[in-house]
């Protein structure tokens, strides 16, 4: 029984043994793989996926999709810039000069609001999540395409901003064997912790698990699953437009398809670390070692100088494999189970 | 003092009308098994008891102040307790996860209150032993047996002291040896002051354990009657309409 109990823990915590079989890969296959710039990149790189894949497996647990996120983070990232840097070429801003900290919090809350009107046209509309957030991810992104007729916004030349550029942008501080750690991944560590502690210590997250596994239960026992799941949809937006903020302080100038396309990765991290598509099964953890794994494969496959023209089909076959691996350990735990039940008749 | 009284309770779903003033009310210590067919009403009368449903039309009565439940907690807050039919159980949650669904133990202060883990594995733990049954409450609720799953529900109930406990085919999906121990359990419930309605299609069930039998056809109370002036032969033919009123 106790042995039993051990396997299901070991499935649904593959993924670290997968990062780790995976890490050990790559540091055979390149000698620049295991260095400080490295692991530094590759943290680098896990923040704004991060981000979004924690909001993700909210959503995910909650039974629901939003693939709407991608395009948030993209509005957000313009908005936020837009709002600070002057009108007209070569900036094309929006000539406000908002104070950064003010724009700060109109993207988060532009962000929240995207969300919470997402979450109530699926609950109070009862339409499906998946087709609400697909015309979602068409309407904003075709917002921004409209909005800056297709030229970036560029924050160059404002250093009067800086503020809004230093989550993305800043160092932190050093540590040892791991390089300069930057603001971002400190602030992704940060938000992993506080929504790890949502999911498994606070009563939001339970009822969460609760409405994704048995709704109908949840809703007879008292559960108010529409506000649930509005929250859920806030909680997204409100995570991908940090994630947008975060990313404008990277990338500086915003074209208008920043982030397109970005969403199969998202769903590709949160079913690699364990997030069920069908609701009610998943962690913080295990989202943060999809991510993980995902930004060590992508910096990998940089250093062993695979052509770009390849990386597509990788990614793809990578997201095949994860489906693949997800789908082998559900069979897994579904015989670990009836292992489980045979012993106790 | 009666704990609970319904009048003239209509319920209707569009055209459907799946009540039709239906009155009943129970007193402390007493088991009343609510009987009827396929489509009589009886799970409609349960959720409208359990604050799931609100009636079209009617009145509720909690130890004589009329009363009106917003959702199923509302009901709960009055002291009514309920095993649904389901069970309403969450296969993704641990034992204690379900038993304190939306009553988690909590420490700390509003917002930032965290679950009481420890706790809740505890008292649980204890609920299941007084109920004699051998689930572990840190086992999900997938890998249990038909009982095991039974003895979660009932264990929901404890966690109050209800005035009335409403049971829904509680013995609809369990083994023989199972359904002596609900039987147990429900005269237990009685002889410490508890009211009970059950909720069943099985005649010796509510012969063994109940002191009224009413039954509904057609969302109707078309009886009302103590055990012991009524005969299965009897309920048999109101519940089929056999016999037409009692």
């Amino acid at each position: 029984m106790f042995s039993n109990n051990r396997l299901l823990f070991l499935i649904d915590n593959l993924i670290w043994a997968i990062l780790l079989v995976v890490f050990i890969f790559f540091v055979f296959q390149s000698e620049h793989f295991l260095t400080e710039r490295n692991i530094s990149n590759i943290l680098a790189a896990a923040t704004v996926l991060g981000l979004l894949v924690a909001g993700q497996t909210f959503v995910l647990i909650s039974g629901n999709f939003d693939l709407s996120t991608e395009s948030t983070l993209g509005m957000a990232a313009l908005f936020g810039i837009w709002l600070i840097v002057p009108g007209g070429v070569p900036t094309n801003g929006g000539g406000i000069f908002m104070n950064p900290y003010l724009s700060i919090i109109a993207t988060l809350s532009m962000g929240a609001a995207i969300g919470y009107c997402i979450g109530c046209l699926i609950t109070y509309g009862s339409m499906h999540n998946f087709i609400v957030t697909l015309a979602g991810l068409l309407i904003i992104r075709g917002l921004m395409l409209a909005f800056t007729e297709g030229a970036p916004v560029n924050g160059f030349n404002n250093p009067s901003a800086d503020v809004f550029y230093w989550l993305g942008h800043n160092k932190a501080f050093r540590v040892p064997g791991l390089g300069k750690i930057s603001v971002a991944v400190i602030a992704t560590g940060l938000v992993y912790f506080i929504c790890h502690l949502i999911l498994k210590h606070h009563k939001f997250g339970r009822e969460l698990y609760a409405i994704g596994g048995n709704r109908e239960a949840a809703a007879a026992l008292g559960i108010n699953v529409g506000r649930r799941i509005r929250q859920v949809y806030l909680l997204s937006g409100l995570l991908a437009a940090l994630a947008g903020w975060m990313l404008a302080g990277r990338v500086v100038s915003v074209q208008s398809n920043l982030g397109e396309g970005f969403i199969f990765t998202v769903f590709a991290g949160a079913v690699i670390g364990g997030v069920s598509l069908k609701g009610g099964r998943g962690t913080m953890l295990g989202a943060l070692g999809g991510v993980l794994l995902l930004s060590t494969i992508d910096r990998g496959l940089n250093l062993m100088h695979v052509s770009v023209f390849w990386i597509k089909v990788i990614q793809g076959l990578i997201i095949l494999l994860a489906m693949l691996i997800d789908a082998q350990r559900v069979r897994l735990r579904e015989l670990s189970l009836t292992a489980i039940t045979e012993k106790k008749l | 003092m009666k704990i609970l009284e319904l009048k003239n309770i209509t319920k209707n779903f569009g055209a459907i009308h799946a009540l039709q003033g239906v009155d009943l009310a129970i007193s402390p210590g007493e088991a009343v098994g609510l009987m009827g067919d396929n489509g009589a009403g009886k799970s409609t009368l349960m959720k409208i008891v359990a604050g799931n449903f609100s009636p079209s039309n009617g009145e509720i009565f909690i130890e004589g102040k009329k009363t009106f439940f917003s959702n199923p907690l509302d009901a709960r807050n009055h002291g009514i307790e309920i095993v649904y039919q389901d069970l309403a159980l969450c296969d993704n949650l641990t034992a204690a996860a379900n038993v304190f669904l939306v009553r988690e133990l909590m420490s700390g202060f509003g917002f930032f209150s965290r679950l009481k883990h420890s706790a809740m594995n505890d008292r649980a733990a204890e609920l299941f032993e007084e109920l004699k049954s051998e689930t572990r409450p840190k086992d999900l609720v997938e890998q249990m047996s038909g009982g095991q799953r039974q003895a979660v529900a009932l264990a929901r109930t404890r966690l109050s002291n209800p005035k009335l406990v409403l049971l829904d085919e509680p013995t609809a999906a369990i083994s023989v040896r199972q359904v002596a121990g609900v039987l147990a359990r429900i005269k237990q419930l009685k002889e410490t002051g508890h009211a009970v309605i059950l909720v069943s299609h099985r005649m010796p069930d509510v012969f063994a354990v109940c002191d009224r039998v009413v039954v509904l056809r057609r969302g109707k109370k078309i009886a009302d009657k103590p055990i012991l002036k009524t005969s299965t032969e009897e309920v048999t033919g109101l519940i089929t309409g056999a016999i037409e009123t009692a």
